[in-house]
């Protein structure tokens, strides 16, 4: 991070990058954050990446960043921008990143621990089995050419009309699990290619499924609307589109940088190179995205369907009599054209997350009704040895774009945790403390390691104090299948 | 064969820095470090492949290098394919061509996906001792 770089207070969660901080910024940078985030924040250059998003054309009020900023290429990850398309508001395919709708999910279980400590070892291991992982999976869920493209528009609810889950699954996903406008058109066929028969497959790195019970409650009201309560066991889904959104994001990410030019747009780093929003550059790009944010959906819709799968043939009984219903599934990387209050004028904007969740609170009117008193369920997976949290959008999460942070944050790069950390030691650790892991790969399970990634629970506590999202539970690991 | 990269520390992703004595060198052992990084430096050489060419064209060096790491890494995905030898036929600094050996990716145990290439902090230049590129992968 750049010396020069003064950060302005603005109250114990709330800090300014100033818009003069480097000239081109059309707007302040603002980082939630205490002051102990903020010592490692300053370690890398997320806070330049912050100030370089600033210079995107039609940015609105601010550049955001989450209190798990870290480090990414072109946006920070845990960053969120909005511009306004009326306003000549551009859209950047580094705002969503290459795993378009990398997102999770989360479900509750009337089991409760007791019930599954002698059966956890079996369940992993049938969880791992069961579930394709790994770099360039392939899935069980064969689909042709044709019904490919049915994905990409219908997202979750192609899972569904397959008999991969039930109605109740798509009020219960952000979007209801599509998103309208998809274009199958506007994707090349390389990226149909590189995305073919992937369907149902978690991915590397850090996506993950993982068995978790609850250890803390924090909100009654929402617990109790929620059927959720201490020792009850969750499970939680981290995964995205695959290499069909990598390809996607590549294709346009090549045409953008052509459209700076055209367009006569400046900016500090080409990775954000971006079109406007109304261009036909633009909205190709929206419409390709939208295909890959369907497809992940549809993806973490067969996920939840494996593993209720599993689940019935482990407990010998129906998911439904276990339980199994989906609190909901938030994605994370995705840009969407949502209507936003901006100086007391209601606007519709391009919002981009790139490692942030969408958190509308009580009584938004694109809230499914079952969540339209307690607020929209934001889930915040943790790392693998520590906690998990299930957070509610807060009164306050209209500053950031009704926006909320998506995880712990790294800390720590792959290769310094490669060098670092030892495999036996850490699995050794994580099963005293009762996890049990399973990863395709010994690195994986280093590089993920929790040392790697900033306390849940301080990045948790800015965005609850913030009132962007209130805590409503939190979890612990139990058993962690790993890509 | 050595081929000439080092990882420099990035906190989400994979920094490479990559040297070659000319442009054919440093554009070889880039698209070859993308590899050894997946394959853990385990490269197993099968000729029952066809070998690859790769065409690209840009409008400068900075482009021509992105995409031909892009190209590289998208090919590798749909045909299955992890490219242990490169051999780039012509280059200049606004295209290329090139033909690559894979052999199947069933042969490894890939743990790390190299998602792409990005122009974040992205330098390419030339010295007396010949050319250096830095580079932050997206994983």
């Amino acid at each position: 991070m750049s010396d020069s770089l003064r950060l302005e207070k603005i109250d114990d969660f709330r800090w300014r990058i100033p818009a003069g901080y480097k000239p081109g910024m059309r707007v302040p940078g603002i980082i939630y954050a205490d002051e102990r985030l903020l010592r490692d924040i300053r370690e890398d250059k997320a806070l330049e990446q912050v100030a370089n998003v600033a210079f995107l054309p039609g940015i609105v009020n601010a550049s955001f960043a989450m209190p798990d900023i870290h480090w990414g290429y072109g946006f920070p990850i845990g960053g969120v921008a909005a511009t306004d398309p009326e306003k000549g508001g551009v859209i950047s395919p580094a705002g969503v990143g290459f795993d378009i709708n990398c997102g999770v999910r989360m479900l509750r279980t009337d089991l409760a621990y007791d019930d599954i400590k002698d059966k956890l070892n079996n369940l992993v291991d049938a969880l791992f089995s069961g579930i394709p992982s790994g770099v360039g999976s392939k899935g069980d869920i064969r689909v042709s050419i044709k019904e490919e493209e049915e994905i990409l528009v219908k997202g979750s609810r192609w899972a569904v009309e397959k008999g991969f889950g039930i109605q109740d699954d798509l009020d219960c996903t952000e979007e209801n699990g599509a998103m309208q406008g998809a274009d199958p058109g506007a994707v090349s066929d390389r990226a149909y290619q590189r995305g073919r028969a992937q369907s149902g497959t978690l991915g590397s790195g850090n996506h993950f499924l993982e068995i978790q019970v609850i250890d803390q409650l924090y909100d009654a009201k929402a617990c109790n609307a929620l059927d959720l309560n201490l020792g009850q066991i969750t499970l939680m889904i981290h995964s995205g589109s695959r290499g069909l959104g990598y390809q996607i994001c590549e294709d346009y990410t090549r045409s953008m940088v052509q459209c700076l030019n055209k367009y006569d747009i400046k900016i500090p780093d080409r990775q954000l190179a971006c079109a406007p929003v109304d261009s036909s550059e633009g909205m190709a790009y929206l419409s390709a995205m939208k295909c890959a944010a369907n497809y992940a959906w549809a993806n973490r819709q067969c996920l939840m369907h494996l593993t209720r799968n599993i689940f019935e043939r482990v407990f010998n009984s129906s998911w439904q009599k276990l339980g199994m219903s989906l609190i909901y599934d938030v994605a994370h990387n995705i840009a969407k054209i949502e209507r936003n209050m901006v100086s007391g004028e209601n606007r519709v904007l391009c919002v981009h997350r790139k490692g942030a969740t969408r958190a509308i609170p009580a009584g938004h009117p694109d809230l499914p009704q079952k969540y339209m008193k307690i607020g929209q369920p934001v889930i915040i997976p943790g790392d693998m040895g520590r906690n998990s949290y299930l957070l509610a959008a807060d009164k306050n999460a209209g500053e950031t774009f009704f926006s909320c942070c998506h995880g712990a944050g790294r800390l720590k790069s792959r290769s310094a945790a490669l060098h670092t950390i030892n495999a036996d030691t850490l699995l050794k650790e994580l099963e005293s403390q009762g996890i049990i892991i399973k990863a395709s790969g010994r690195s994986t399970i280093v590089e993920e390691a929790p040392e790697a990634y900033k306390n849940v629970n301080d990045v948790v506590r800015v965005v609850h104090n913030a009132g962007i999202a209130r805590r409503v539970c939190r979890m612990r690991p139990l058993g962690v299948i790993k890509g | 064969m050595t081929i000439k990269y080092e990882i420099i520390d990035h906190t989400a992703d994979i920094g490479l820095r990559i040297i070659g004595s000319d442009l054919k060198e440093l554009f070889q052992n880039s698209g070859l470090s993308l590899f050894q990084i997946s394959s853990r430096k385990q490269f197993t050489k099968d000729k029952r492949h066809t070998p690859v060419v790769i065409k690209q064209k840009a409008e400068n060096i900075e482009e021509l290098f992105i995409n031909w790491l892009n190209e590289l890494l998208s090919l590798s995905a749909v045909k299955g394919l992890i490219f242990y030898h490169i051999k780039i036929n012509k280059i200049n600094q606004n295209s290329l061509e090139a033909i690559c050996q894979g052999s199947s990716i069933n042969n490894y145990k890939v743990n790390t996906e190299i998602k792409a290439a990005t122009y974040h902090n992205l330098s390419i230049k030339n010295n007396e001792k010949g050319w250096e590129a830095r580079v932050i992968l997206d994983v």
